[in-house]
């Protein structure tokens, strides 16, 4: 409809210019107003899914309606949690503003899934640069039974403290699920992140990951 | 004596025929006859010996070792005697003549002469048994056994060569024995190893020069032992010293041999086996050298004190010369490793290097005390030396070390992107970190301090810097808020006219109004009044009694009064 409604007005502006320029010249540029994400899609309804894992499950009951708050009344996106099939299902509206806004909702909602907290993933749907990256612990290095307890172990540090450090140091956010690992934060930020993780996994002591830490968050804070 | 004589050179005759390899296997035979033999020779020398216990020397049931026995019992008196002849012949010689005389008996002559053959025979045999032992070098009582037994027939066979031989061979021996003497003497003051050296080469001149050079050996061994009994003569000096070697052990030697210990008689021939050698294989030269050493030694008799002592320098200059051909020892070479000397030879001798530590302080029980005298002593002052830094100045100022926050975030992630996002485009104002607001306090007052401190000061008038603050200012004079000591004294208030009283139109003062505007004013005045005084009676309408009624009129009729007063 809408697509029809625009030659029809191009049509009703052109032909009042058309006798002005009898004389042979180009013709005007014809004018488009920009397409509307709605429209972009083909006027299709766009769905996103985000599974549930389980243990996730109570802390989305909790965390719910700062979930949908922001994803509903900011982002114009629809949610809704399919309960028999354990997911999180989004859909589109007309009224969509941008067309990036399901994928951010998606991705925000996916984020809280693999378990960060909802303050720090709705800094997903704020900025544009976040990403979330995720590797194994043994992608750095093959380690086994109590080595990769320690391993873990040092990661963490004594109740979350180096975890936190480098969160802290590096404006990102961190989760050790097992041997999986998550960060959310800027391009150069995560791969701050992501080196000082590795070193800890490879066996360097916390201190010496320390001071690196604090060169780098001197480096990045002299930037601004 | 007839019939057993015959018997016994019989037997003696039997034993120089026997082929020496039968020596070797033991057979009766042979023992009967050398018992005989030495029957014969023992009954023959008796009447020489002085103190023999035994008529004849007895055989039978004997074995070697008691026959032995018997024969040194005989022969020991019998060489003492024979030596003590020997002394009265050296000093005076014509009574070798007289003996001589006395034993031209022929018979007796012949007898001797036979006799002599006879033992030279068995002397010749019994040398060469000598010999084989001396060879093996073993006891030295058995060599001198053999010795004394060598000695004794060989000082018969001189003493019968003796009377023998017409003063012919004996006149030579003595008289070399004389010669003998006075060389031995000077080779005294030599040293030992000379003086043996030219016992030697005497002994070889006595062999080379004598023409009866049947039997060297023996005439060697003869010439050592006359030796020997020259030196004995006349060294009775070192007699008793030697005395203590008991080596030399036969009685009768020992006052004459102890004198002389040599090398010889410790260590058997070492030195008389190259001797003999030496004289066999170059007899006739080396017999003309020594007769040349034999006339310098003469020579050195007469040498001065002077030198003799240039010649001892000159000796020691040779034994330096010597030693400084030879490699050096190892305590003269430069630097020696433990492999280049021998074995624990550092031990023995006395090094001495320089140390470039201070050795370690022996701690005694004295050393600790004191210690802890001092420990104490200083405990008591509170005077330590602690060792302290000086304090360094800084050369720049310390960079601010951001803290890592060990703490979970309060903040969201979004909201420090915001807060990033913000201070870059200088929104706002940011939160300024702990340490910055703190920072900014700091800088104030010492900014206020400058402030006062200039002002003190006059030179330069700097006015206070305006800081945008909400604060209330109350209407006081301006002096108060000014310098200290002020250039200028004001008296203009602080707040400006408009701030005081904000009006319209013309404000006239009490004094300047015409009667017009008073009463005006006044009547303006009393409706305001008016005015208040309706409104408090219809608040209070439950109040309203007589009473209040009564005062509102009284108030109505009082104004009233004071406005027609006024007027």
């Amino acid at each position: 409809m809408e697509s029809n409604q625009a030659p029809s007005s191009m049509e009703i502006e052109a032909t009042p210019s058309e006798p002005n320029l009898a004389s042979g010249s180009l013709l005007p540029k014809p004018k488009f107003e920009p397409l509307k994400a709605h429209e972009m899609s083909d006027g299709r309804v766009q769905f996103r899914k985000a599974s549930v894992p389980p243990h996730r499950y109570s802390p989305l009951k909790k965390a719910w309606m700062d979930i949908y708050t922001p994803v509903y009344e900011q982002m114009k996106i629809d949610i809704r949690m399919n309960l028999k099939a354990r997911k999180v299902e989004l859909k589109t509206r007309p009224d969509i503003p941008d067309v990036s806004n399901l994928q951010k909702c998606a991705d925000f909602v996916h984020t809280f899934m693999l378990g960060f907290d909802v303050i720090d993933a709705i800094a997903l749907l704020r900025l544009d640069e976040l990403y979330v990256e995720s590797f194994e612990i043994k992608d750095v290095k093959t380690l086994w039974g109590e080595h990769l307890s320690r391993a873990i172990g040092r990661l963490s540090g004594k109740g979350g403290k180096t975890k936190f450090a480098i969160e802290n140091a590096t404006k990102t956010r961190i989760v050790i699920a097992d041997t999986k690992i998550h960060i959310l934060g800027s391009f150069a930020n995560i791969k701050v992140a992501r080196d000082s993780l590795c070193s800890l996994i490879l066996g360097s002591p916390a201190g010496k990951v320390y001071s690196k830490l604090r060169a780098v968050a001197a480096r990045l804070a002299e930037r601004f | 004596m007839a019939i057993p004589s015959d018997a016994g050179s019989e037997a003696l005759h039997r034993l120089k025929t026997t082929d020496p390899p039968q020596w070797l296997a033991p057979s009766a035979a042979l023992s009967q006859t050398a018992r005989a033999a030495s029957q014969h020779l023992f009954s023959s020398l008796r009447p020489y010996a002085p103190k023999t216990p035994f008529e004849q020397l007895l055989v039978e049931g004997f074995d070697a070792e008691q026959i032995w026995q018997q024969l040194d019992l005989q022969s020991q008196p019998l060489l003492s005697s024979i030596r003590r002849e020997l002394k009265r012949f050296e000093k005076d010689p014509e009574e070798i003549r007289k003996l001589r005389v006395a034993m031209e008996g022929k018979e007796r002559e012949k007898g001797l002469e036979d006799e002599v053959e006879k033992m030279e025979v068995e002397s010749d045999d019994f040398g060469e048994d000598l010999e084989d032992l001396e060879e093996e070098e073993e006891q030295q009582q058995q060599k001198e056994g053999k010795e004394d037994e060598d000695e004794d027939e060989d000082e018969d066979e001189d003493e019968e060569g003796e009377e023998g031989n017409e003063g012919g061979g004996i006149e030579d021996r003595f008289l070399k024995m004389k010669d003998l003497e006075k060389f031995l003497k000077e080779d005294e003051e030599r040293e030992y190893g000379s003086k043996k050296k030219d016992k030697k080469k005497k002994k070889v001149d006595d062999g080379d020069q004598e023409e009866n050079t049947e039997k060297e050996e023996e005439e060697e061994e003869a010439g050592d032992d006359e030796d020997e009994n020259g030196d004995g003569e006349d060294e009775d000096e070192d007699s008793e010293e030697m005395g203590e070697f008991g080596l030399d052990d036969d009685e009768d030697e020992d006052t004459d041999e102890l004198g002389n210990a040599r090398y010889e008689d410790f260590f058997g021939g070492k030195k008389k086996k190259p001797s003999k050698k030496k004289s066999k294989l170059t007899g006739d030269l080396e017999g003309s050298g020594m007769d040349d050493d034999g006339e310098d030694d003469e020579k050195q008799q007469t040498l001065s004190t002077h030198e003799k002592e240039l010649a001892k320098r000159k000796l020691k200059i040779e034994q330096m010369e010597k030693s400084n051909l030879e490699p050096k020892t190892w305590t003269m070479q430069g630097e020696v490793t433990a492999a280049k000397r021998p074995k624990n030879s550092a031990l023995e001798v006395d090094l001495d290097f320089e140390h470039n530590m201070r050795p370690p302080p022996v701690i005694t029980e004295e050393v600790t005390a004191s210690l802890e005298d001092i420990i104490k002593k200083r405990i008591l002052e509170g005077h330590f030396d602690d060792v302290e830094k000086p304090p360094a100045l800084p050369s720049k100022a310390p960079r601010e070390v951001k803290e890592l926050d060990e703490n979970k975030s309060k903040k969201g992630l979004a909201e420090i992107y915001e807060e990033e996002y913000a201070q870059k485009t200088n929104l706002a104002s940011m939160p300024l970190s702990f340490a910055e607001e703190e920072k900014k306090e700091a800088s104030m007052l010492f900014k206020k301090l400058c402030l006062k401190l200039d002002a003190l000061s006059h030179f330069h008038f700097t006015p206070k810097p305006v800081i945008e603050d909400m604060s209330i200012q109350a209407n006081v004079p301006a002096l108060a808020m000014e310098e200290i000591a002020p250039l200028a004294v004001s008296d203009a208030a602080m707040l400006a006219p408009e701030e005081v009283f904000a009006g319209k139109g013309d404000i006239k003062e009490e004094s300047e109004l015409t009667q017009a505007e008073r009463k005006r004013r006044r009547a303006n005045k009393k409706r305001k009044f008016k005015a208040e005084a309706a409104k408090r009676t219809a608040n209070k309408p439950q109040d309203g009694t007589l009473l209040n009624n009564n005062d509102a009129v009284a108030e109505k009729k009082d104004d009233e009064e004071g406005a027609g007063v006024a007027r």
